[in-house]
């Protein structure tokens, strides 16, 4: 039974909630550009950077995971925290790739992508990273609002004898609850775009840190980190604090993960649009630097909260849903209203970057060919707002709505591994290589899709999946992924070298 | 030792997160004061150029 309390903790609920929208929905009248609308009008300094790209990356979604990487691999399960830290870091303060990024003054990745490999690359970059940005945000819906009916204890059926409108409307709490909090993310990201989502993403972060931190304390407190420790080496033994000698993790994980990380540092376009509203590229790096160590919080803190689930509960029960679980008896009232609100900041804020971001590169490169003959801000600044729109149409009735017949993960794992493997060899060619062209970025784009669906396509057929999950396994596809990427990009750009005009 | 490098992590989560929020609550709240101060002055030049 979950001790939250609908008067108390219902009110800290609220009160997040009307925050928000207010501060979301007052900065709108400072949109007056494209630019505005977009990335702010390039005027965020380092802290509100540092808050938005903290809120942006940590959802419920991410939460969930987190934890339950703490529950199935132990200590070792924060391993990819602390390779996203390293990699942010490096590549804060070197300024690697992000410094001639900032520099070129695009808006999207892929508008730099033209620059140097023409118009059809653009368009293709554009097409890869919507279609693996949707699909991937796809499941935060339905997957935040599970953890949200988990820990507030709410009843997914109808009540006994209740028909009608009340009966549906009870069977379907959670899709009504999630839609209307996707409405009220919409509207001031429709509203005030990147300007109300950094105004909201600065109030989130302040709330959302509020809420872990004190969880995690409670936690330290009543459970005691003896506990924890215990509990780890019992169930998986010193792989459990070491990812070399975890069975099921190893150097192909540890390897997967380094290069997963580095790619999404340096081409996660909701990470790096951080990077683009900076005020100058030194905001950026400093932005990246600053924020780099949140990243092992971002993996440790939910880690400690699936590790908790794993001594209370035990290892045989659902992997996913016991840290809510857990958390839905274990907190007493009015920190499930922290613990509720802090969630909601957290999803609230992933959810309106993400909707710009994607938004972001339909308007300035998929529509690009349409747009030749120069739109008025007015113009622009209403179709980006459609676009917004749209997509969180989109996210309803994919996400949220239609039942999902497929296996939504398998889907963002493909679609994923396309984007990122191929799209950090992109941009390092477009900003160090001379000797770049658009055959070998082709080359590139293809190769990073050939390893990812060949790997899913036999993993589908009964034939050949048991061979390929013994011998192959994800990290080592995915390693090859990169390689190949690379690899295509090298020799497609030497047998068939750039035009003039190109460069 | 391993049980000792992932506590001392874990204490470091905390105290820096705990610290970077407060220092954010205050630096970041500048930071949006600074941005629509600019972004209000931008406007207005806009709108006295046409």
């Amino acid at each position: 039974m979950s001790h939250f309390n609908l008067a108390i903790d219902g009110s800290i609920v609220g009160i997040y909630l009307l925050g928000t929208m207010v501060a979301g929905l007052i900065v709108r009248k400072y949109i007056g550009r494209v630019e505005d609308f977009l990335v702010a009008g390039r005027e965020m300094n380092v802290y509100l950077g540092v808050a938005s790209l903290a809120a942006t990356e940590f959802g419920i979604v991410t939460c969930m995971y987190t934890a339950e990487n703490g529950f199935r691999y132990g200590f070792a399960g924060a391993t990819p925290g602390i390779l996203y830290a390293l990699a942010m870091m490096a590549v804060g303060l070197t300024g690697f790739c992000i410094k001639p990024l900032r520099q070129s003054g695009v808006l999207t990745l892929p508008e730099l992508f033209e620059r140097r490999f023409g118009p059809g690359v653009r368009r293709a970059a554009g097409v890869v990273i919507v279609l693996g940005g949707l699909l991937n945000m796809g499941v935060f819906l339905r997957t935040g609002g599970e953890f949200l009916v988990q820990v507030t204890g709410f009843s997914l059926s109808a009540a006994p004898g209740a028909s009608g409108l009340a009966a549906w409307m009870q069977a379907h709490t959670l899709e009504l609850a999630m839609t209307v909090l996707l409405l009220m993310v919409a509207a001031y990201t429709i509203l005030g775009g990147m300007l109300s989502v950094l105004v909201t993403d600065y109030l989130q972060f302040i709330v959302m840190s509020a809420g872990m931190i004190t969880v995690t304390a409670l936690i330290l407190l009543k459970v005691g980190w003896g506990k924890l420790v215990e509990t780890v080496q019992a169930v998986h033994g010193s792989g459990g604090f070491n990812p070399f000698a975890h069975p099921q993790m190893g150097w192909p994980y540890v390897l997967f993960n380094a290069l997963l990380n580095l790619a999404a540092v340096l081409t996660w376009m909701a990470v790096i649009q951080r990077v683009l509203a900076a005020k100058d590229a030194r905001t950026g790096q400093k932005v990246y630097t600053r924020t780099s160590f949140f990243f092992v919080a971002r993996f440790l803190i939910p880690g400690i909260w699936g590790i908790a689930a794993l001594a209370a509960l035990g290892p045989g029960t659902n992997s996913l849903q016991a840290m809510p679980r857990f958390l839905a008896t274990f907190l007493p009232a009015g920190l499930m209203g922290l613990l509720v609100a802090a969630m909601l900041a957290a999803d609230m804020s992933t959810d309106s970057s993400y909707m710009l971001t994607w938004a972001s590169v339909i308007y300035n490169d998929i529509l690009a060919p349409f747009r030749r003959q120069g739109w008025t801000e007015r113009r622009g600044l209403r179709w980006n707002r459609m676009i917004v729109a749209g997509i969180g149409a989109f996210l309803l009735l994919y996400g949220l709505w239609y039942p999902l017949k497929g296996d939504l993960w398998t889907y963002c794992g493909v679609t994923g591994t396309i984007y990122l493997s191929s799209m950090p060899v992109l941009l390092i060619a477009c900003c160090y290589w001379k000797r770049a062209s658009a055959s070998g970025a082709v080359a590139a784009i293809a190769a990073g899709a050939v390893v990812p669906v060949l790997y899913l396509a036999l993993e589908q057929v009964p034939a050949t999946s048991a061979w390929v999950r013994a011998n192959i396994g994800p990290y080592y596809s995915g390693i090859a992924a990169y390689l190949l990427a690379g690899a295509a990009m090298v020799v497609g750009s030497l047998a068939k070298p750039a035009l003039r005009k190109e460069n | 030792m391993a049980p000792l490098f992932w506590k001392l992590l874990a204490a470091a989560c905390l105290v820096w997160y705990s610290t970077i929020t407060v220092y954010i609550m205050v630096r970041g709240f500048k930071d949006i004061r600074e941005m629509l101060r600019k972004l209000k002055q931008t406007r207005n030049s806009v709108t006295s150029d046409e």
